[in-house]
């Protein structure tokens, strides 16, 4: 997903520095004794909040945000393992099209009225119903569901018609939102679930309460005292919005804040130095370079040539944009699954290694040779490119695109940097219309993954263009995988294909991923507890962080 | 919808200058202390940035230090986030800062000038029209406009030239108007088109002339104008980002969290080289148009409209005072 | 009457300004490259429904013609249409930005007027000497300084050393507070963003006293009125800064006009949800409605106010003639 509008990891907590090792689940508080109770945690992000409304929200906040308000079915654990949040147990029909959940009896909303298996079918069956107007943008997490219901107040019983492999990283993501009070907004044929602006105080069912929400500035959460889970050790927490990096970490530092989600790189021997705690964790964000793939392009069909794409990894020095772009806080890229996803990245792909040599000796066997100006020339064009540059790379991108510039020139290919803001990006990206794919050659941009591959494999069907796909990759063997390791319910076979299936991008290169982001985050000495994870430890993952935190 | 403060008697009083034309200029630097600084200020800048290639002691992209380096004796200014030269940015920025003021003020006033002149001339429905498209970009508010313009073509040095260039013609465009209106009430004018002259020959032999003084000052000051508002579409990334002209530099710094990581020397002197210059643009057009009206009895009341900032009022403000 | 027919003429040129800026405003927003709807769209395991479902709830599918209409009508009806971002009425998005910018804007342009009213009577008052170039040219030169690096300069300078926060209007982490501790609390907040505009303005009021005064200064009356001991602070207020009211009085009128707008570089840098910001943001969103709902407030502010300095400018001034 791109960074701006990123809705609900499903990120796992690879708790990857800390607690995996020592086998207990990380930074778990004594239940006795020595746990400072109470206090209230302010946050800085300079993510935000764009709507309360979880039919209408984009932003990555919003999703963190209703992780802690709203029960979902599951949560991930510190090992990647699916663990219950609202629901205990489940079990599946031998041919994989009906799902049982047992959920936790006698459990309430914030305003007193019962929260059972009823909310949740309520949920899955008003989104389907309205899944081609308001509820648009959470069909995805239903496809495939036929109906649910509940069979009793502590057991919902969901409905498939086909067997499907992501079945608890899907509801992972599920907010369950309390039917008392959304089905008073049903009118306009549904219109209303979307106009409704859930204003803050909002009827929660997880440990916190959404108190108070200034759209722009801050959030409050209080805790809820008819969570059905375990109680967390403070009284509240905050979240103040920045619109910029700087100030936050100034807020930080002058002790407006006592943590803060992000970290630019450039701040932290500051913020060390100045006594904070500073945690770095391989994350799964990552930067690409991006070639256009569509095999329908026309104009310089030499970047459609699988030597010429290997020529251009072959000259890109991801060790020093790692070092200049990111200070050293990321890792050198491969492929379009991260390592921090675990057991689904494939672990013996490795990328070529940063050689001019090699490329230039691949370009000369393809026979462009290099003009007067040094720039080679193929099929009687030079070998000049503009890359899209999308306005979400700025500042590490631009160090990130000097450095391939200057590679590039020693190879001799020119390229000249086009920035654009995204909505542009995007355009110029799918021109002609928003299905063409034709005009553009290359792009740089980011993309957030999840931890299930599912998404990040999904962005290079060709069922994604004009949606996601911002490389016009299209190979219909590709989807026939794709579709095919949504189905298979036994891991160990998704796995083999997941890996096949990003050992074939990475060989056919619609991208060259430069390199993986760390996630910084920084808090006070006072604090103490946080599960971390790729996405920070504030995430839509699970509800662990801000339920264990304590001062110390 | 406009305010015409600055026509009724502000015209009037425009002197005949036939004859000082060519000195003009000179003669203004000559009598007053803050116009040669002023002019001083821009030569010293416009020389540095043609010099640029041969003065930058080290190269814009070789990285010479880690991020945010210090200042220390080899490197005065320390470095940026990309480890470079600050002092052989400084220089450089300087260049595409000048030119893109330069520019955008020449289409500014190219533009302004023509719509100016027509409508002055030629009055009428011409006039009336013009002043309308005129108003339309009055009213709109400038900084969103900035923001909508350079979205729309994207980002790029020759982009945003049009961008402020479309932004600032509306002032040119009034003045002139103004001052061609009065001259062409002159004598001397009403003469020539007895007699059979064409109104090109007019315009160009009677009434640019008469306007080229205020053209001069309008054209000091807009420039100042078009330099702020560069730096401010860089900051607020709608530039170039492959162009280091002192808003990128500033741009860069302010993303790449110069200041909560302590790092001033990359934050401040940028600043400071665009606030001399606008400043030294600033003292010579004001200059210049004291001494084109040294009568302006009523100049106090002649406030422009406010730009983004209203640069033009002070000028304006200036006229009736004494030195 | 020539007075109404002056104030009717300047109001239709108003009105059809207006008309034509939301006109041509409709047509522009909408060239720019990308949409709402490909933004908003972009959701893992995006459905082709949900594309069409957003079409659909911003009226996206009709031809543009029909959506200009069907604008022009809600406007009619004082409706402004719902925001594509949040799904919320324009309306309200943009009050309580304007409820946040102006209180800010409002300081700051008190700053820069007694700022500068006091600076150009001292510079007039002591005319030629070393405390006038000091004063002038140190107004000249704040008056130049671009505003994102004024605010900038001044965070490093004040933020940390006077714990003036820097960001946002309140603490959020302030709870229940007493109505006067949240007003201390707004008001720290306030302090810089508005000190940076103050800053930035308040040289023009300066020479325009100073000018204004100087005028009077030299009047026959005044130095009849020195020679006879009367006070300075008497003379300055009696009579020379009476001469400066008009020229004070519509600077303010055409400076609140544009104002709002010119805080677009102060919400950046502070992070000031004000409706600056909530410009900015709605460029990068292509949000359609908000665009046009706060261009509309901007565009009619200004021309407001511009008909106001007219106003007091032609009535104010006798020798103003059409």
């Amino acid at each position: 997903m791109r960074k701006r509008h990123l809705v609900v990891g499903a990120v796992v907590l690879a708790l990857v520095a800390v607690a995996c090792g020592s086998g207990a689940t990380g930074t778990k508080t004594q239940s006795s004794g020595g746990v400072k109770e109470g206090g209230v945690f302010r946050l800085g992000t300079s993510s935000g909040i764009d709507s309360l409304n979880p039919f209408v929200a984009f932003q990555q906040d919003a999703y963190a945000a209703f992780e802690y308000i709203y029960p979902t079915l599951v949560q991930y654990d510190a090992h990647l393992n699916f663990v219950g949040d609202f629901a205990t147990s489940w079990e599946y029909s031998a041919d994989g099209k009906t799902w049982t959940f047992h959920t936790r009896p006698n459990a309430k909303w914030s305003d007193g009225q019962p929260l059972t298996a009823a909310d949740v079918a309520w949920n899955i069956n008003t989104i389907l119903k309205y899944q081609k107007g308001a509820t648009a943008n959470a069909a995805g997490y239903v496809s495939h569901i036929t109906s649910a219901e509940a069979t009793d107040p502590n057991t919902l019983v969901v409905n498939y018609d086909a067997a499907v492999a992501n079945v608890l990283s899907q509801f992972q993501q599920f907010f369950v939102i309390p039917e008392h009070i959304w089905s008073q907004h049903l009118g306009h044929g549904g219109a209303d679930l979307k106009t409704f602006d859930n204003a803050a105080p909002v009827v929660s069912g997880g440990p916190f309460i959404l108190k108070s929400f200034q759209k722009g500035q801050t959030a409050l959460f209080e805790q809820n005292p008819s969570y059905y889970g375990p109680k967390p050790h403070i009284q509240g927490f905050g979240l103040q919005f920045f619109t910029n990096d700087d100030a936050m970490i100034t807020a930080l530092k002058s002790g407006e804040l006592d943590g803060v989600e992000t970290v630019p790189p450039t701040n932290v021997k500051t913020l060390q130095d100045a006594g904070f705690v500073v945690k770095s964790v391989p994350g799964v964000e990552f930067h690409d370079l991006i070639i256009n793939s569509n095999p329908k392009k026309t104009t310089n069909v030499e970047l459609l040539d699988p030597n010429v794409k290997k020529a251009f990894e072959y000259a890109i020095d991801r060790n020093k944009i790692v070092s200049v772009a990111r200070l050293g806080f990321a890792q050198p890229g491969d492929s379009i699954v991260p390592p921090a996803t675990g057991i689904w990245h494939d672990p013996n792909l490795k990328p070529i290694p940063f050689d001019l040599n090699a490329a230039n000796q691949l370009l000369d066997q393809a026979g462009f040779a290099k003009g007067s100006d040094g720039i080679r020339v193929a099929h009687g064009h030079p070998m000049a490119y503009t890359v899209i540059f999308a306005h979400d790379e700025a500042g590490p991108g631009d160090r990130a695109f000097q450095i391939i510039q200057a590679d590039f020139q020693q190879i001799g290919v020119k390229l000249t940097q086009r920035a654009l803001d995204d909505s542009a990006a995007f355009d110029a990206i799918t021109a002609p219309g928003t299905t063409g794919y034709l005009n553009f050659d290359l792009a740089m941009w980011d993309w957030v993954p999840l931890i299930d591959p599912d998404f990040i494999l999904s962005v290079v069907t060709c069922g994604q263009y004009g949606g996601w796909s911002d490389s016009g990759y299209c190979n219909a063997q590709y989807d026939q995988w794709y579709k095919e390791q949504s189905t298979l319910t036994k891991q160990s076979d998704r796995v083999a294909l997941v890996y096949q299936m990003q050992d074939q991008i990475y060989n056919d290169r619609p991208y060259i991923v430069l390199n993986y982001d760390d996630q910084i985050e920084a808090h006070t000495k006072n604090w103490t507890g946080f599960v971390y994870s790729p996405q920070g430890s504030f995430n839509p993952l699970s509800k662990a962080t801000m339920t264990e935190i304590h001062q110390v | 919808m406009s305010i015409n403060l600055s026509t009724p008697t502000a015209a009037a009083e425009v002197p005949d200058i036939r004859r000082t034309r060519g000195g003009f200029l000179w003669q203004v630097i000559k009598d007053r202390p803050s116009a040669a600084v002023g002019a001083g200020i821009l030569l010293l800048f416009i020389a540095i940035s043609l010099l640029a290639p041969y003065i930058e002691p080290f190269g814009l992209r070789t990285q010479v230090g880690p991020v945010f380096c210090r200042p220390s004796a080899k490197h005065l200014l320390g470095c940026d986030d990309g480890g470079i030269d600050m002092v052989s940015l400084l220089i450089q920025g300087g260049r595409i800062s000048l030119a893109v003021g330069f520019a955008a003020t020449l289409v500014a006033v190219i533009i302004g000038g023509g719509v100016g002149i027509l409508a002055g001339y030629f009055g009428g429905a011409t006039d009336i029209v013009l002043m309308r498209i005129t108003d339309y970009f009055l009213v709109i508010p400038d900084v969103p406009l900035m923001i909508i313009l350079a979205a729309l073509l994207g980002p790029s040095v020759r982009n945003i030239i049009l961008v402020i260039g479309i932004l600032l013609w509306t002032q040119p465009a009034r003045i002139i108007r103004a001052q061609v209106k009065s001259v062409r009430e002159r004598v001397y004018v009403k003469r020539a088109r007895s007699l059979g002259a064409s109104n090109t020959r007019i315009i160009l032999k009677h009434v640019l002339p008469q306007i080229a003084p205020l053209l001069i000052a309008n054209t000091v000051i807009t420039i100042a104008i078009a330099i702020f508002d560069e730096t401010a579409l860089d900051f607020l990334g709608l530039g170039d980002p492959s162009a280091i002209s002192w808003g990128t530099i500033l741009e860069h710094a302010f993303v790449r969290t110069a200041i909560s990581s302590g790092a001033w020397w990359a934050v401040i002197p940028e600043g400071v080289c665009v606030t001399v210059v606008i400043m030294g643009c600033y003292l010579l057009g004001q200059a210049v148009e004291d001494a084109l009206n040294p009568r302006l009895k009523v100049a106090h009341l002649s406030v422009r409209r406010f730009r983004m900032r209203p640069l033009g009022a002070l000028g304006a403000a200036l006229g009736g005072a004494r030195p | 009457m020539r007075g109404a027919d002056y104030v009717l003429k300047r109001a239709a040129f108003a009105l059809i300004t207006v008309f034509a800026a939301i006109t041509l405003n409709f047509v522009m927003f909408r060239a720019l490259p990308g949409d709402a709807v490909t933004n908003l769209s972009r959701v893992p395991k995006a459905t082709p429904e949900l594309k069409h479902a957003l079409l659909i709830q911003f009226g996206l599918d009709k031809p543009k013609w029909e959506q200009y209409l069907i604008y022009l009508k809600q406007l009619t009806h004082a409706n402004l249409g719902v925001s594509f971002d949040n799904s919320q009425p324009v309306l309200k998005n943009l009050k309580t930005d304007l409820a946040n910018t102006i209180p800010m804007v409002t300081l700051g342009t008190v700053f820069s007027i007694v700022f500068g009213i006091l600076t150009g009577i001292l510079s007039a008052w002591r005319r030629g000497t070393l405390l006038d170039q000091v004063s002038t040219n140190t107004a000249v030169a704040f008056y130049s300084m671009p505003t994102q690096w004024l605010a900038l300069m001044l965070i490093i300078l004040m933020a940390t050393r006077y714990h003036f926060p820097t960001q946002g209007i309140s603490d959020p982490f302030l709870l229940n507070p007493t109505p006067w501790a949240h007003i201390k609390d707004v008001l720290r907040h306030m302090f810089l963003p508005s000190l940076t505009l103050g800053l930035t303005l308040y040289g023009e009021y300066t020479l325009v006293v100073r000018s204004a005064m100087l005028e009077t200064l030299g009047e026959d009356y005044i130095l009849t009125a020195r020679a006879k001991g009367l006070p300075p602070s008497q003379i300055v207020r009696k009579h020379a800064l009476r001469n400066a009211m008009l020229p004070i009085a519509t600077l303010i009128a055409l400076s609140l006009g544009y104002i709002v707008a010119g805080t677009v570089l102060i919400e950046y840098v502070f992070s000031w949800p004000g409706i600056g910001r909530a410009v900015v943001e709605a460029v990068h969103n292509r949000d359609y409605p908000m665009l046009q709902g706060a261009f509309l407030i901007l565009t009619v502010s200004v021309v407001f106010f511009n008909f106001v300095a007219d106003l007091l400018y032609f009535k104010l001034d006798p020798r103003v003639t059409e």
